[in-house]
């Protein structure tokens, strides 16, 4: 579709368009950021405003001092950053395994991708909760980690198997020849051709980790162990207490992580695994 | 390749053999207390203004220092998620020993076995303190099964000056009747300019509606525990109509409030916007802390129809049957319901205690000042209402008294249709 | 179809076409000898346990009886669940939202996808930009999505309705009123399935040989109808494939709607997995929650068989 003949006033029309999705998308961020920055009395008065007149930082002290910020940030880290580890671990070596074995699992695991993917959560959750109950596991981290390790896992595999079996086989095959083992071929050939998989598995998972809400929701009790989503719903309804700053301070501060994560690998992803992705 | 797989399979319903199906609860297994072992109770407070939650923290520690041996740890809960917390606290067996929430919810745990009966355990001062109506709210199967603690009234905000501009009289008596003050929001509500006589934060009505309904006589329920049967009526009517007239008849009532909450009202009377609100009693303390100065605020007496009665739906403190230590547990409401440290957490939040000693204390300290004395005057037509026997009663305020009720209120159906939805609603959650 | 191999989903939820349909390079799966087991063993193990298990408990507990309570002995009870549930209108009011909520929800998303993508596929200036903020909420968490459109909807002070009482129209409750909290979390909801949306759709767009097009447009075909009748053919299969995963995902979106209005007003909003989430864990009813849960799989899956085949029809037409 971009092959010449555009004219001007088509190009006119894209670029009317393209801002129109620009605002639709960045607006409520833009005003995000303005609501964290404008203080609660202005708030209250209605004197809310794209660019504030009176830039504070007041909401956020108080965001981190009301909302347990500092606490449910850690526990979220924390199971984040386990949840993608161990999925990382798990997956990367059962991928090789359907996407280089003839075993029956391969359309197994596939079926299962598509089966979690359709059956509502809370048909899971009742039981799950009642079984972790048995390993008690209910209201702890390790208990929430291995949940979320669980449900992305279907996914992980389903990413990983892509990216193993893009690495051509006769690369291992020559390397055998060369009479180098198993393990070394997997060590020195294929881990580091797929790196840019794990990459993208790792952040599929830590963003799922990070955002997850219902899992959390009925897991954790205690307000010690409580992740940022789980804090955070909790500050919104605070009882009629009208505190619009501190709360899109604290959502602010809460989304940093997997935006900084994702940041990181932004540039990467799109341009690696797109063209990638695309060329068949 | 076989034996492997079926080696797989024998790990894996190793594996699932310690999960049964059954949804019955392990825990309790420490015994009773008073042991050697210095036992740790665990106290979830749903306090959330940071006076209360220092009051209580304050309770908290010098009960820590006189006791050494039941050590109580405070556990912040928060109002918006404790029910499904509680649900899911006690089937995980993760429940605090000590549980703050109201008289109405309360109930349903005690029906599903989670509540330990406090009778034998309270001290007379401390049942005598409190009145045999309220003491009622919380008694379930001839268990005692919470300590009433904190009880909220509807109270009337208004702001002088816009009453005054209207001509609007002051009231002097006692109590407020209908009448009038439905003819005050109108009178001061004819400026036009977007100003109204009266924001009311209906956004969450039934509690309102089974509350000040009493006023006119609407009692709803019938029966208790399981046994209960529902009347929609002339009386159950009058206030959701009375509503409805003062928003599309009189204009008197800003109709954007009937969706917020009471909270959500509060800076448009502030602003000046609304000369009234209706509020839950313990917003008096964000007037007496954010009221910008040319604000002159006051609490009108309580309304009154038929009578001023209100329903007394007090916080309570519950012990959890599965904990460790029930009497230390117990011990620990006992003092909390000191009228000293009752006192301490009402001024905090500014609502009534339910112990008429610990009111004495209030009005002494504050002198009645900022509201307090028509407060805690209110307290005194607070009478138990019989949608606290109702078992199923939190399902229906959820499930359908509060979405018939905000349709009603938003001018969807009839109140013909509201009565008909009530009653219909009742019969299918209580099956 | 080969030409959109996307084995390398840049956002996870792009259905990635099955590796093996990439035969071309000798990648064919099972060239190894040996065993696969003790690779798949340490995924698999965690999978049955804390999965596949529950699933079957929880499509179980919906043949039964269970509730909250302390030492209380949950009976079969055979379909007497599904009974009480043809009588439940709660329930089928809710499933009706969450029906209206999941077609316009997944419609718009595509169709708002759609555009977008093809924007980005033209070389405008700008459109780093717009990829970046097309992106983002896939980095956030749902429930800041929904508080901040809880603020763009506040009554007082979110600019929704600080414009519209500028311009003298009054006060607007988006998610307070009846006739408009649906559509206001509709909307919030396409913001949300945004992103995934899109960089499915721009990788399939990528993958339209261009040729063909050039081809076309040098036989004077206008960029419309080359749209209709070279790249919605080619894309078929990814947009069968997204539209059907989205829709899925959208019937049990649960997050978004307990920040956004909690199933408010007058139960407006209560998406069925909300609906059943507060069945079991307000009123301890597991039993029936579960029995709900099985209610919507068979429905959903039933819509999705009868989409995927009338789509296959389509397609060997």
């Amino acid at each position: 579709m971009s092959i010449g003949r555009t004219t001007p006033l088509a190009r006119t029309g894209q670029y009317l368009l393209l801002a129109a999705y620009v605002v639709f998308l960045g607006f409520p961020l833009l005003w995000l950021l303005s609501t964290a920055l404008t203080s609660t009395r202005d708030i209250s008065l209605g004197a809310t405003s794209l660019i504030p007149t009176s830039p504070t930082f007041e909401n956020f002290g108080d965001a981190v001092r009301r909302a347990n910020l500092v606490e449910a940030g850690r526990n979220s880290l924390v199971v984040a950053l386990a949840a993608t580890g161990i999925t990382v671990l798990l997956s990367l070596p059962a991928a090789y395994g359907l996407a280089r074995f003839r075993t029956f699992l391969r359309p197994v695991t596939l079926g299962w991708v598509l089966i979690s993917q359709v059956f509502p959560t809370i048909l899971v959750i009742i039981p799950l909760f009642l079984i972790l109950k048995q390993f008690r596991l209910v209201d702890s981290l390790p208990g929430l980690t291995i949940v979320h390790v669980v449900f992305m896992l279907p996914f992980s595999l389903w990413m990983m198997i892509g990216f193993v079996a893009n690495i051509p086989v006769d690369l291992e095959e020559a390397g055998a020849m060369d009479g180098a083992g198993r393990l070394r071929i997997l060590v020195s050939i294929v881990f580091p051709l797929l790196r840019p998989g794990v990459v993208a598995t790792a952040l599929f998972a830590f963003i799922s980790s990070w955002n997850e809400f219902l899992f959390a929701l009925v897991l954790i009790q205690s307000p010690e162990k409580v992740t940022l989503p789980l804090t955070l719903s909790r500050f919104v309804g605070a009882e009629g207490q009208v505190q619009l700053g501190a709360l899109a301070a604290a959502s602010l501060l809460a989304t940093i992580p997997s935006l900084v994560f994702f940041a990181l690998i932004q540039r990467r992803l799109t341009s690696g695994l797109l063209s990638g992705a695309v060329k068949g | 390749m076989k034996h492997k797989l079926a080696l797989a399979a024998a790990a894996v319903s190793v594996a699932l053999a310690g999960c049964a199906t059954s949804t019955d609860n392990g825990g309790n297994e420490g015994g009773g207390g008073g042991g050697d072992e210095p036992v740790t109770l665990r106290f979830q407070s749903l306090a959330f203004q940071e006076t209360t939650i220092q009051a209580t923290k304050d309770i908290v520690s010098a009960w820590n220092e006189e006791n050494p041996d039941v050590q109580v740890e405070y556990v912040q809960g928060s109002w918006d998620s404790v029910q499904d917390q509680l649900v899911t606290q006690f089937q995980g067996g993760t429940a605090p020993d000590i549980i703050q929430y109201e008289s109405a919810a309360m109930s349903q745990f005690a029906e599903q076995g989670y509540l330990a009966d406090l009778s034998e355990h309270l001290s007379d001062e401390v049942m005598d303190a409190v009145s045999d109506d309220v003491w009622e709210t919380v008694t379930y199967d001839d268990q005692v099964i919470a300590a009433p603690t904190l009880l909220q009234s509807y109270v009337v905000f208004a702001n002088r000056q816009r009453l005054e501009q209207a001509g609007v009289e002051i009231p002097e008596g006692d109590t407020w009747s209908w009448d009038d003050f439905q003819a005050a929001a109108e009178a001061t509500s004819a400026g036009g300019n977007n100003k109204f006589g009266l924001g009311w934060g209906l956004g969450d009505p039934t509690a309102t509606m089974m509350s000040l309904g009493l006023n006119f006589g609407a009692d709803y329920f019938e029966g208790e525990g399981e046994d209960v049967s529902i009347d929609v009526g002339e009386a159950e009517l009058t206030l959701p109509e009375r509503i409805h007239e003062m928003v599309y008849d009189d204009g008197s009532l800003d109709p954007v409030t009937l969706t917020q909450s009471g909270g959500d009202v509060m800076p448009g009377f502030l602003k000046g916007r609304y000369a009234m609100t209706v509020q839950g009693s313990y917003n008096a303390q964000t007037l007496s802390e954010s009221a910008p100065e040319g604000l002159d605020w006051m609490v009108m007496p309580a309304l009154e129809a038929e009578s001023a009665a209100q329903a007394a739906n007090p916080q309570t403190l519950s012990v959890s049957a599965q904990s460790e230590d029930v009497e230390g547990a117990a011990a620990f409401i006992d003092y909390y319901m000191q009228p000293e440290n009752l006192a301490k957490v009402a001024m905090g939040d500014w609502l009534i205690p339910a112990s008429s000693e610990s009111a004495d204390v209030i009005l002494e300290e504050t002198g009645g000042e900022n509201g307090w004395d028509a407060i805690l005057a209110s307290g005194e037509h607070l009478t138990k209402a019989p949608f606290q026997s109702a078992l199923s009663y939190p399902q229906w305020k959820d499930q359908i008294a509060t979405p018939a009720f905000q349709r009603y209120l938003g001018d969807e159906i009839s109140a013909d249709e509201l009565a008909t939805q009530l009653t219909d609603g009742w019969e299918s959650v209580s099956r | 179809m080969t030409t959109t191999q996307m084995t390398s989903p840049p956002t996870p939820p792009v259905p990635p076409t099955p590796p093996d349909k990439a035969g071309a390079r000798g990648r064919k799966p099972g060239r190894l000898k040996g065993d696969a087991w003790p690779l798949l063993l340490p995924a698999l193990i965690p999978i049955a346990l804390f999965s596949v298990y529950p699933l079957l408990q929880g499509i179980y507990l919906g043949f039964t009886d269970s509730r909250a309570g302390l030492n209380r002995v949950t009976h079969f009870t055979g379909v007497e669940n599904y009974q009480d549930l043809m009588g439940n209108d709660l329930f089928w009011s809710s499933f009706r939202i969450g029906m209206i909520w999941a077609f316009s929800v997944t419609g718009l998303q595509f169709v708002a996808a759609m555009g977008l993508a093809l924007l980005l596929h033209q070389d405008l200036r700008l459109r780093w930009l717009a990829r970046t903020l097309s992106l983002v909420p896939w980095a956030m968490p749902p429930v800041v999505v929904a508080i901040m459109w809880r603020l763009m909807f506040d009554p007082n002070s979110g600019p929704i309705s600080t414009t519209s009482q500028a311009l003298g129209l009054g006060q607007l409750n988006l998610l307070g009123s009846f006739e408009t909290a649906l559509p206001a979390v509709i909307v919030v909801g396409v913001w949300s399935g945004m992103p995934h949306t899109t960089i499915t759709l721009l990788a399939g767009l990528q993958g339209v040989d261009d040729s063909v097009h050039e081809a076309a447009a040098v036989d004077g075909a206008g960029a419309w109808r080359r749209f209709r009748h070279i790249t919605l053919p080619e894309l078929r299969p990814v947009i069968v494939a997204i539209t059907s995963l989205n829709f899925v995902w959208n019937v049990n979106t649960f997050d978004l709607i307990y920040v956004l209005t909690n199933g408010g007003p007058g139960g407006r909003t209560m998406l069925p997995m909300l609906f059943a989430y507060n069945e079991a864990f307000r009123y301890g009813n597991f039993g029936t929650a579960a029995a709900m849960g099985n209610v919507m799989v068979v429905i959903i899956v039933g819509m999705l068989l009868f989409y995927l085949r009338s789509r296959l029809k389509e397609t060997k037409a």
